[in-house]
């Protein structure tokens, strides 16, 4: 059995997200330094503000300021900040109630050290000096033994309202694709195209998966098909795609490698485009130091009957 | 359709469980490769066949390896050829299973296929956690799991439910008994170890890891003839809270209870709990909500504690609360599964035997 293979990977996304009238209200105020919650119609004041009432689920959207003065309601000290979190520096993380607030905000507190930290301390806003609309304009809280801060009273109405946020998103992986799928690429790196035979169907799948998908068991048995092969459907590429340098149009296919029982997919080339048909009798065009085909081209064989690749297609 | 009579809800048993030797990492095994021997050992435990299930269910999440659309190529270890009734919930396997009893109450099934799997080790699953978390006000700070379950458990040293070595404890109890369990990935004596995020320590947290779980579900007659005895569903809910954490009473777990009424738990008492508790704070929430004394049996397999393939755990406490029935260890059992940060979801089923 071949070494396990293993390979990093990185998902990463920028969400955009719209945003509700009261969240809107909730992060252009944090631009403005200015902290919203929003009221329920039994008197609590939600900080942060939600669209809904949690408990009822009535929409909400009485707006009300409250004070970047608050107290730790709980606390847990992270001496080791990971990717993305507000500091880069042992802190503790917090629930903070604002004063005003009926419920408590998550976010970071700025301390020395997990003995200067304590439930019910006394904290307050410390603002991010760019602020763009977003949780992360507090930068973090930091203890404060002053009088609770006055709200301002602003109504939640702002000139140049945020209508939605950019949320960056980023997780790391270590690929491994499993027994398969590993003596797959391992035998591809010898230029052979290896399948697997399932025991019960007797169909041989490229690429295998492990698994024989009508069967639901394993498959094992290592069978070489190709190298040739037959188009068994293709369409025409008319769109280029990005990062791509192949001229189109172009012609991606189905073939049915010799002796496979599922059809892989790939460019055919030296060939023009509208020459392209079913049947066509197609082998692998490797390129120096390539891991698979860069594409298939035709053997110049008489093409193959219907009957012969119906199944295929 | 099936041959039960329409009077009355359908009794509905667990009648077959199997799980993987869960380990810190499967990295030789794709998803598909890893689940497809619990699978077959499920269902050879019944000799039913893919072709006489009536429904499949799965729970699992794609974003744990970071492959997408591993849930509908984990379904070519079920061999869905010809098409099968088949469903998927993103969320730990107990709930695909809440769905597959429906489905068997509504007589449109007789049987059912649950199954659920994860492997954390191609990620970092503390950090992975946190895009399940509110996207405009909590994920953008990434507060990893460890990191919320410590603030709950903080606020339970506060409130005087706990301390630290009571948690110690639980954890140390979870390991002990999960030496008796051969699918158990932590077991037997492990350093309590220094705080992760203070004041959970590495003790209190679960081992990461991968695994997978399945079991099948059976009616009426059919589970009496496919196990020789079942462990019948009395009744099972589930319960949300509010997402903002810090709407919540973080010492308290109303859904646990709400959903543990409505399930029946406090009707007589139950000899066994399976609970779904990944931190030790975790579980001295849950013992609190569902009224748990000294006489119960908590978690004998080791719990989260000792095996925590994220996705399988709960429905692995269902399916080994349904184990001690059918073995005739246990005659009343209470399985508990979570989902969501500091057990912000939380699902109650009631299971027992037939009277020996």
């Amino acid at each position: 059995m071949p070494e396990v293979l293993k390979a990093p990977l990185v998902v990463e996304f920028p969400f955009t997200r719209s945003l509700g009238p009261v969240q809107s209200a909730f992060l252009t105020g944090l631009r403005e330094r200015v902290v919203l919650g929003v009221r329920t119609t039994d008197g609590r004041t939600l900080v942060p503000p939600v669209e809904y009432d949690p408990v009822t689920a009535e929409e909400i959207h009485d707006l009300v300021e409250v004070a970047p003065t608050g107290t730790v309601t709980t606390w847990a000290w992270n001496h080791a900040p990971r990717r993305g979190q507000p500091l880069t520096t042992p802190f503790a993380w917090v629930l903070v109630r604002l004063d005003g607030a009926d419920t408590a905000l998550l976010h970071v507190l700025d301390a020395p050290g997990p003995d200067a930290v304590r439930t019910g301390l006394r904290v307050r806003v410390r603002w991010a000096g760019e602020r763009t609309g977003a949780i992360t304009d507090i930068a973090c809280f930091e203890p404060y033994d002053g009088d609770p801060a006055r709200p301002g009273g602003h109504s939640g109405a702002f000139e140049d309202p945020l209508t939605g946020i950019v949320a960056p998103a980023r997780l790391d992986y270590t690929y491994s694709p499993g027994r398969a799928q590993s003596a797959y690429i391992d035998a591809l790196s010898a230029r052979r195209t290896v399948g697997e035979r399932c025991p019960s169907c007797r169909k041989v799948y490229v690429p295998p998966r492990g698994a024989c998908p009508t069967c639901g068991v394993a498959t094992a048995e290592q069978v070489e098909v190709g190298p040739r092969g037959t188009v068994t459907t293709f369409c025409i590429v008319n769109i280029k795609a990005k990062n791509l340098d192949i001229e189109v149009p172009y012609v991606y296919a189905h073939i049915a490698l010799d002796g496979a029982d599922l059809a892989l997919h790939a460019r055919i080339g030296g060939i023009p485009y509208d020459q392209v048909r079913m049947g066509l009798r197609v082998e692998p065009v490797w390129t120096e130091g390539a891991r698979h085909p860069d594409h298939y081209r035709p053997t110049g064989e008489p093409d193959a009957a219907y009957e012969t690749y119906k199944e295929l297609l | 359709m099936t041959s039960e009579e329409a009077a009355g809800p359908r009794d509905i048993a667990v009648v077959a469980f199997a799980q993987t030797a869960h380990r810190r990492s499967t990295q030789e095994s794709s998803e598909v490769e890893m689940l497809m021997p619990v699978l077959h050992d499920v269902l050879a435990q019944t000799g039913l066949r893919t072709a006489d299930i009536g429904f499949t269910c799965s729970g699992s999440s794609d974003y744990l390896a970071g492959r997408a659309f591993s849930f509908t190529l984990a379904l070519d270890g079920v061999g869905a050829w010809p098409p099968i009734s088949e469903s998927h919930v993103e969320m730990d396997g107990a709930w695909a299973l809440y769905e597959a009893w429906t489905k068997l109450l509504t007589g449109d099934a007789d049987t059912a296929l649950v199954y659920s799997y994860g492997k954390c080790s191609p990620g970092s699953v503390r950090d992975v956690l946190t895009r399940q978390l509110d996207p405009y006000y909590v994920a953008p700070l990434w507060p990893d799991a460890i990191a919320l379950a410590a603030l709950q458990a903080q606020a339970l040293l506060d409130a005087g439910h706990t301390d630290e070595p009571a948690l110690a404890a639980v954890g140390a109890r979870s390991r002990s008994d999960a030496t008796a369990n051969p699918h158990a990935q932590l077991t037997g004596r492990v350093p309590q170890g220094d705080y992760v995020v203070r004041p959970l320590r590495t003790g209190d947290c679960p081992p990461i890891g991968d695994g997978a779980a399945a079991v099948i579900l059976a009616a009426g007659e059919r589970a009496r003839r496919l196990c020789e005895r079942p462990a019948w569903i009395r009744g099972i809910d589930h319960r949300v809270e509010a997402h903002g954490l810090g709407v919540r009473d973080l010492t308290d777990s109303p859904s646990t209870r709400l959903a543990a009424e409505n399930a029946g738990a406090f009707e007589r008492p139950v000899d066994t709990a399976e609970l779904h508790a990944p931190f030790s704070s975790q579980e001295v929430v849950l013992r609190r909500a569902l009224r748990l004394d000294d006489g119960v049996r908590v978690n004998p397999s080791g719990g989260a504690l000792a095996a925590n393939p994220v996705m399988a755990a709960g429905l692995i406490r269902i399916g080994e609360a349904a184990a001690r029935i059918h073995r005739g260890a246990s005659d009343r059992a209470l399985a508990h599964a979570t989902s969501g940060p500091c057990l912000q979801q939380n699902l109650v089923a009631v299971l027992e035997g037939d009277p020996r």
